[in-house]
């Protein structure tokens, strides 16, 4: 078989090769490349229709490849590294659907953050960050609660994540329920956060430290399985603390996961339509798995939604802190195309629960909607 | 610290038309900040952006408006007309022709909140509001087991409102036709503000057709603000074809005598041998051959129909379904600016159109007059859109500029050689990616007498020339 770039040679003539031709040559061997950054800056915005800002805000400048040229622009030193001119940058809900689009497979929240972290170095922070911040730093938690629970001791730990902690402590209960039933004995701990915040609005340093406190409580409590009902914390233990050398003894999983095939044969009615949780689907690479579980159960029809992936609003930790009536438009826009499916919706992230649930649209985590059809 | 290149003038009321602009419309839909000026520098005209590479743009608006609804459209044109300040429109800024750059400053007005979409099912309409996103709405209807079969390389970036001010056209074209084919009603915004509505019906005689005014207009005549279109049932059926041709002759023959019997493809394209070696390299019996590509669709009883057709009349190896997967798979693709203009190399793709009398002619002579320019490393073609009168060539050209050659004077190098081989070879300057600032040179020698009729038109519907001046050269 010719080699993909054989036509080229054949084209590129002995005299092209004395006037130029030699560079295309390194270039298509590999030996000569173009950086990241400027690639995305030069691309006509072939992922402009699964960024779920750019269908909703319609701003160029918040637009996949319009990020990359501001940011690239910024690089160059043409753009000054200013709060104006970072706050597009910021309009990020780091759900990477950008990259399954992508011929070079780039996240647009990666090539840009390189540039949201030299501005937190260099003390360019927007308050509504500092405030989240500061929470981090004093309570390790990212709304600030301060949590005196002891420290349990087994084999299983569950970890709850900051938001359903706060927010949907009922899911907690749901969830510890739902995991005795399937055989699981699991503790808690008192929980610090897993600094994924701090990671998407640039405070490395912060993240760092969380990471590595994170890291010592749950390796100090010798469990054996961490399982969480926060996909963000998952991906987090997962994927963002190898990458910055933060070791975590115990196997980290996603409720979702280790669900399986324990629902199936279960019996339901009815019809449902599901909301893949993009650090889930895409950042644990488990783009199939909530589908699956719920085609597994008897008797339920599970209508696909409009679009398969499609961030709440609420991902990133930024947009839903600077530009509240954006991350709420894009909810809205995603109920509209769950609707298309479904008025009952299957998710499996609280974040993903408290932004799209609503009178016209009835949104259950996988945990409850197990926990009911195991019933209550 | 950003230079502007081709900035003409800066609008001398723009202080007032931004003040009003304010007032009229809040300041959450309207930006002066320098990112959002940026932003709206530029659309995808190629060279420019090895502009953009050395820290230079285009030109900068003043100000940038995002409208919410066709009222909104109404208070800018006003205002523009009252201050007597330009204005552009903007959609997916995918267009590579320059089309949308704002070279005499002041209001660019970005349509992609305005995204509404029906659909009249008994009646196969579809009502979109044109900044609805292309991939978006194909998505939208496709779910609702219908297409609008409009399916262009820049279905992921581009907007309806883009697809008619462009005449764009898809690369399902030879069944489902261009944007033009699929217009039934239209609503725009012109000087000084106000709605023009033409409701969309099966077909209309009320005088000269005024919907198609806007079709390839470009922005010069006002803001599109909605469109009814036709869609079709989802096809049921679907077959795939291709071919390994010993000449582009012989492919392009095939082709003709297809149409000329009635069969309509919704996807043909013809590679000639460069470009077969470039896409199809996996598959062997191709190389070194012409390959050509075709997909057959529709209701099950005339696919099949349509797909004996073109076995009975094409001439070339039956290379099976596996090429046109590749091709769907890959058709999207569009990373060569991003591999190679940093690294000095100007690239660009020209799209004509000619009668079949004229074809392989005009196709030898293109290629071989950007060939002719110094630092061409080569020239290529594909055939992508057909009519029983003739066809499209995509023509793709790739070089470094020689010594003491700007990357814009090499480009321009090119393109008059291709132009020129164009028009005296019987070809119109362009089949769908329109003139913008670039062509506009060339569209007044191709129109002739009709160019001064154009600029008109212009004229007793825009007389302050504020929409999207400059345009096309009118």
């Amino acid at each position: 078989m010719p080699g993909k770039w054989d036509w080229l040679k054949d084209e590129i003539g002995f005299s092209n090769l004395l006037t130029g031709g030699k560079m295309l040559l390194k270039v298509i061997s590999g030996k000569l490349s173009v950086d990241d950054l400027t690639k995305c800056a030069l691309c006509p915005n072939m992922c402009r229709h699964t960024c779920p800002v750019s269908i909703v805000d319609g701003r160029e400048t918040t637009s996949p490849a319009g990020k990359a040229r501001v940011a690239f622009m910024i690089r160059e030193g043409r753009l000054e590294l200013n709060l104006e001119n970072l706050e597009p940058l910021y309009m990020c809900l780091s759900c990477n659907i950008c990259t399954l689009y992508c011929p070079f497979e780039f996240s647009v929240a990666d090539l840009t953050r390189p540039i949201n972290e030299e501005a937190v170095k260099k003390g360019v922070v927007f308050e509504e960050f500092k405030k989240v911040f500061e929470n981090l730093e004093n309570y390790g938690d990212v709304y600030g609660a301060k949590s005196e629970e002891e420290n349990g001791k087994g084999k299983v730990l569950y970890i709850r994540g900051c938001t359903i902690r706060n927010e949907l402590p009922e899911l907690s209960e749901k969830a510890l329920s739902l995991l005795k039933k399937l055989g699981f004995e699991v503790f808690t701990i008192n929980e610090t956060c897993c600094g994924i915040p701090a990671y998407n609005l640039g405070n490395v340093e912060l993240f760092k430290k969380l990471a590595d406190e994170n890291a010592k409580k749950i390796n100090q409590s010798k469990a054996e399985l961490v399982i969480t009902s926060c996909p963000s914390c998952a991906y987090a233990y997962r994927v963002l603390y190898p990458k910055y050398g933060v070791k975590l003894k115990p196997k980290v999983v996603h409720i979702t996961e280790i669900l399986g095939d324990r629902l199936k044969g279960l019996k339901a009615e009815g019809e449902v339509t599901y909301h893949n949780p993009c650090k889930l689907a895409l950042g644990l690479d488990q783009k199939e798995l909530l589908k699956d579980i719920l085609n597994k159960i008897e008797g339920l029809t599970v209508k696909e939604p409009r679009k398969e992936f499609f961030c709440c609003g609420y991902g990133g930790s930024a947009i839903s802190r600077l530009n509240p009536e954006l991350a709420e438009e894009i909810a809205q826009e995603r109920r509209k195309q769950l609707k298309d499916g479904a008025d009952k919706v299957i998710t499996a992230c609280p974040s993903c629960k408290l932004a799209l649930n609503s009178d016209e649209l009835e949104v259950l985590d996988i945990v409850e909607f197990a926990h009911q059809l195991l019933g209550e | 610290m950003l230079d502007e290149i081709m900035k003409k003038s800066k609008p001398k009321n723009i202080e007032n038309a931004i003040k009003k602009l304010s007032e009229k419309l809040g300041n959450k839909k309207i930006s002066i900040k320098p990112a959002d000026l940026f932003s709206y520098s530029h659309d995808y005209w190629l060279i420019t952006f090895h502009w953009l590479l050395q820290g230079k743009v285009p030109a900068f608006p003043d100000v940038v408006v995002w409208p919410e609804s066709r009222e909104d459209v109404v208070e800018i044109v006003k205002i523009a007309h009252e201050e007597g300040v330009p204005v552009y429109p903007y959609g997916g800024g995918s267009g590579v022709l320059g089309g949308a750059i704002p070279e005499y400053g002041g209001i660019v007005v970005d349509v992609k909140r305005m995204r509404s979409v029906q659909v009249h099912e008994e009646d196969l309409v579809v009502e979109a509001e044109t900044g609805i996103n292309g991939h978006y709405l194909e998505e939208y209807l496709n779910k609702r087991g219908y297409t609008l079969g409009q399916i262009p390389q820049s279905l992921y970036p581009s907007t309806l409102g883009g697809w008619i001010a462009t005449k764009a056209i898809g690369q399902f074209s030879t069944k489902y036709g261009g944007i033009e084919d699929m217009l039934l009603g239209i609503e725009a915004v012109i000087p000084p503000g106000k709605i023009v509505e033409l409701k969309p019906h099966p077909r209309t005689a009320t005088g000269p057709d005024l919907r198609k005014l806007f079709v390839g207009s470009e922005g010069i005549f006002g803001i599109i603000t909605k469109a009814w279109l036709k869609i079709w049932p989802y096809p049921e059926e679907r077959f795939l074809m291709s071919f390994a041709s010993e000449t582009l002759e012989d492919a392009l023959d095939s082709v003709r005598r297809i149409l000329r019997r009635g069969a309509k493809p919704a996807v043909v394209r013809i590679y000639d041998k460069i470009e077969t070696k470039r896409h199809f390299y996996k598959f062997d019996e191709m190389y070194g051959k012409v390959g050509t590509v075709i997909i057959v669709e529709g209701d099950p009883k005339i696919a099949r129909t349509e797909k004996e057709i073109v076995e009975e009349e094409f001439k070339g190896k039956p290379m099976g379904e596996e090429p046109v997967k590749h091709w769907l798979e890959t058709r999207f693709i569009v990373k060569e600016v991003s591999e190679f203009a940093p690294l000095g190399v100007v690239i660009d793709t020209i799209e004509v159109a000619v009668n079949w009398s004229n074809a392989a002619k005009l196709y030898y002579n293109v290629v071989n007059a950007m060939k002719s320019v110094k630092g061409v490393l080569f020239a290529s073609a594909h055939a992508s859109h057909f009519y029983p009168q003739g066809v499209c060539f995509y023509f793709t050209f790739a070089g470094l500029p020689p010594k003491n050659v700007s990357a814009t004077e090499f480009y321009n190098q090119v393109w008059d050689k291709a132009m020129k081989a164009t028009l005296e070879s019987g070809g119109t300057i362009s089949h769908h990616h329109g003139i913008g600032r670039h062509r506009a040179k060339w569209l007044a020698e191709e129109l002739d007498g009709a160019y001064e009729l154009l600029k008109k038109i212009k004229h007793v519907i825009d007389e302050k020339n504020i929409i999207n001046p400059g345009n096309m050269g009118v």
